[in-house]
């Protein structure tokens, strides 16, 4: 009886360890000299689809198993749990949230000599890159400016989103005086204004505005006081209400749509829904106006990058290149552009947008932008949440600019 | 003429001590404990075992993506110490905590006592009360966001205009009556399910109490301070204790609502936890900060249930 036992034990343990071993299998190199790689994808399943499958008929030797997470927060913590759990997907995304974790720990391989990373934009290489290695391949990026009602800016005798922030702030207040409201700005993520601002300025710099703060020669208080000064006569100057400290995206772009507001700050993301909600609004993007030493600049970033796990194998890397590869190819780059909508920053492939966002593209593919949190070399999310609550203060009149950029070094200090 | 639910309440019978030795002995003892047995296993498994572990990340600078993390001793703790954003979060968290349960135990209870009472539609009216209770915080902080927006657009300004001539409230975008607002909504989003709690505790109360009480001469408001009150608290023990325990580990309402501000007036403990932990790899101050809440909510948790005890004792 005792020994039956042991024999149906040691039989399902087998079969256990068969299966387990099968379903490892999956994701290797196979006999035929065919290759399963697997990709979490950040990308919907109903866009990144046909690109999957149009990969696999030009590469039939290469089969790509996928699965999706939404971005942000749940595609952060999915891939994390599973680079921990030594179960990471070949290929995955790495992002603003997740690159420093993700170099720091040796979880992904440099691509930097790679032939696909060379047609693309090298803002974008940077963005995923330390020490002169690259670790993503980034085919997009994005940028956001001003959203403008052009009627409303015409009855007051402007054509366009002025150059310069004296003139800008000049034309608001006649918008006030005409009896619109002029201007809404969420403050539920750092400021589009600001943004822009501090990336005209660092844009100018060499070594550049983060590399200063962040390794002790400069100061928060040095480099940010002067401009947040200058955005905070929005509100000083009552041209716009602080009330934007309680607004956040959505409730700015509604407003926009239903006319109620001049000017807001946005990105190609509202352009579907503002277009769905007023077919006949007559608007367009443009550029934030620069500061008297400054020029028009917008906020962005490069997006997220395709990565290669470290812990794949030989076989399932060269896979995950090839993948890569032909991602980066013109067809390719024309499949995800048109699967996306997003701007595309690679050579071989020149993008269509829509119209109302077409000042935008030239900024975009030649890498004028700028974005604190991705620019910042440690400590992003820390600070993110700091500055976002001092600037709102500011905005209230609790504290001065001085104070919200002396709080950003207390904060930084504090490591 | 007050009337107390202990002149009215029939004795109780004498108590009746027992000796320690259970019949059966030692075996019979060995065997119910065995009983408990499962309930210990979960006990160890899912909260001794987790806590300790926390406990041990929160030594060290554990990011999540790497096993190999330094032990670098309370640093973590010290951190969140030193960070005024830390102290806003923990004195909101326990303004929403002791605002709610006052508010809603105050709200529900009345409540309970008019659902309770035969009306035309009462079942309709009761289920509209509890309605708020269904849906997620999240979705409830989304859609008064919308209604609680400072732009003249928003519903409540909106309201007021149309029919006051009220210029736009601040609602959200004001320290003060941003707090309010988080805590005014996370009372209107709970009384419901609480009254229904308070409901089934007034229908255990017998009706010769009342109708007693009502020979001696006892009012409406003496019936309720002198039979209804003190026979409910065994009701307030157990709401205030899931009122209080929630309300300190609130997130999804301000997160929705206000994401914490203006400035920090409405950043909760929780919300400090997964945007400066969790949020960027930051597992071991994430612990820290865990096992800092732990603390507090034992802490707040006994003193609740021994306060209350205490009234309850003095009640019965």
């Amino acid at each position: 009886m005792k020994s039956r036992t042991l024999r149906a034990v040691a039989l399902v343990a087998g079969a256990s360890l068969a299966l387990v071993t099968a379903g490892c299998s999956a994701g290797s190199a196979s006999d035929d000299g065919s290759t399963t790689i697997s990709f979490l994808s950040w990308t919907g399943q109903e866009q990144m689809k046909p690109i999957l499958e149009a990969f696999h008929e030009e590469h039939p030797e290469v089969t790509v198993k996928a699965s999706y997470s939404p971005p942000v927060a749940e595609y952060i913590q999915t891939l994390q749990t599973r680079v921990l759990s030594g179960t990471a997907p070949d290929v995955f995304v790495i992002a603003a949230e997740n690159k420093t974790n993700l170099i720091d720990s040796g979880a992904v391989i440099d691509l930097a000599d790679e032939p696909f990373m060379d047609g693309v934009q090298e803002f974008n290489l940077d963005t995923y890159g330390r020490d002169g290695a690259r670790y993503g391949l980034s085919l997009s990026s994005w940028a956001a400016g001003y959203a403008y009602n052009k009627d409303m800016l015409a009855e007051v005798g402007y054509d366009g989103i002025p150059e310069t922030w004296d003139e800008f702030l000049k034309m608001l207040k006649a918008l006030k005086d005409a009896g619109h409201t002029p201007f809404l700005e969420s403050v539920d993520q750092l400021p589009t204004t600001v943004s822009a601002m501090l990336g005209a300025k660092t844009s100018e710099m060499e070594p550049s505005l983060d590399e200063q703060i962040f390794s002790g020669d400069s100061t928060f208080e040095d480099e940010w006081t002067p401009i947040l000064e200058e955005y905070n006569k929005l509100f000083t100057e009552d041209l716009v209400s602080s009330d934007v400290v309680a607004l956040d995206g959505d409730q700015v772009r509604d407003e926009f749509a239903n006319e109620r507001v001049a000017i807001i700050n946005a990105g190609p993301w509202i352009i579907n829904a503002v277009q769905e909600a007023n077919p006949e609004l007559n608007w367009a993007f443009g550029q934030v106006p620069g500061l008297a030493d400054g020029k028009p600049y917008q906020a962005g970033a490069a997006a997220p990058g395709y990565a290669i796990s470290a812990k794949s194998d030989e076989a399932k890397q060269k896979a995950a290149k090839t993948f890569l590869g032909w991602l980066a190819s013109e067809d390719g780059v024309e499949m995800f552009h048109e699967a996306t909508n997003d701007v595309t920053v690679t050579e071989n492939f020149e993008p269509q947008v829509n119209p109302v966002f077409e000042s935008m593209v030239e900024p975009i593919r030649g890498g004028e932008l700028y974005l604190p949190m991705i620019s910042w070399q440690r400590k992003e999310d820390l600070l993110n949440v700091e500055v976002v609550a001092q600037i709102q203060r500011m905005i209230q009149g609790q504290i001065s600019a001085e104070e919200v950029a002396a709080a950003l070094d207390a904060k930084l200090a504090g490591s | 003429m007050s009337t107390r639910v202990s002149e009215i309440a029939p004795t109780a019978p004498p108590v009746v001590r027992r000796r320690r030795s259970i019949e059966g002995g030692w075996k019979q003892i060995t065997i119910n404990r065995a009983f408990l047995l499962p309930a210990i296993v979960v006990f160890i498994f899912l909260f001794i075992i987790p806590l300790g572990q926390g406990f041990y990340w929160s030594l060290t600078d554990f990011t999540g993506y790497s096993t190999d993390a330094n032990f670098i001793g309370f640093a973590n703790y010290a951190e969140i110490l030193r960070d005024p954003s830390m102290l806003s979060s923990l004195s909101f968290t326990v303004l929403f905590a002791v605002g709610t349960t006052v508010l809603v135990t105050c709200l529900a209870i009345p409540l309970a006592v008019q659902l309770n009472k035969a009306f035309f539609g009462r079942n309709f009216v009761r289920s509209l009360w509890f309605f708020p209770a269904v849906p997620s915080m999240a979705i409830l902080g989304l859609v008064w966001s919308y209604i609680l927006s400072p732009l003249p657009s928003g519903v409540f300004n909106t309201l007021l205009n149309d029919w006051f001539g009220i210029d736009s409230v601040s609602w959200l975008s004001d320290n003060s009556l941003a707090r309010a607002s988080v805590i005014l909504v996370g009372v209107w989003a709970q009384v419901g399910w609480h009254a229904v709690l308070y409901i089934a505790y007034l229908q255990a109360i017998p009706s010769e109490y009342y109708e007693v009480a009502k020979i001696d001469g006892a009012n409406a408001r003496q019936q309720f301070f002198g039979i209804t009150l003190p026979l409910l608290t065994p009701a307030m023990v157990i709401s205030s204790f899931l009122l209080l325990t929630s309300g300190l580990k609130v997130f999804e309402l301000p997160y929705t609502l206000t994401n914490g501000g203006p400035g920090f007036a409405t950043y909760t403990i929780t919300q400090s936890l997964i945007t400066s932990g969790v949020g960027q790899g930051r597992y071991g101050l994430a612990s820290a900060l865990a096992v800092m809440f732990t603390i507090v909510v034992a802490i707040v948790g006994f003193s609740q249930l021994k306060i209350t005890s205490s009234i309850g004792r003095r009640f019965s």
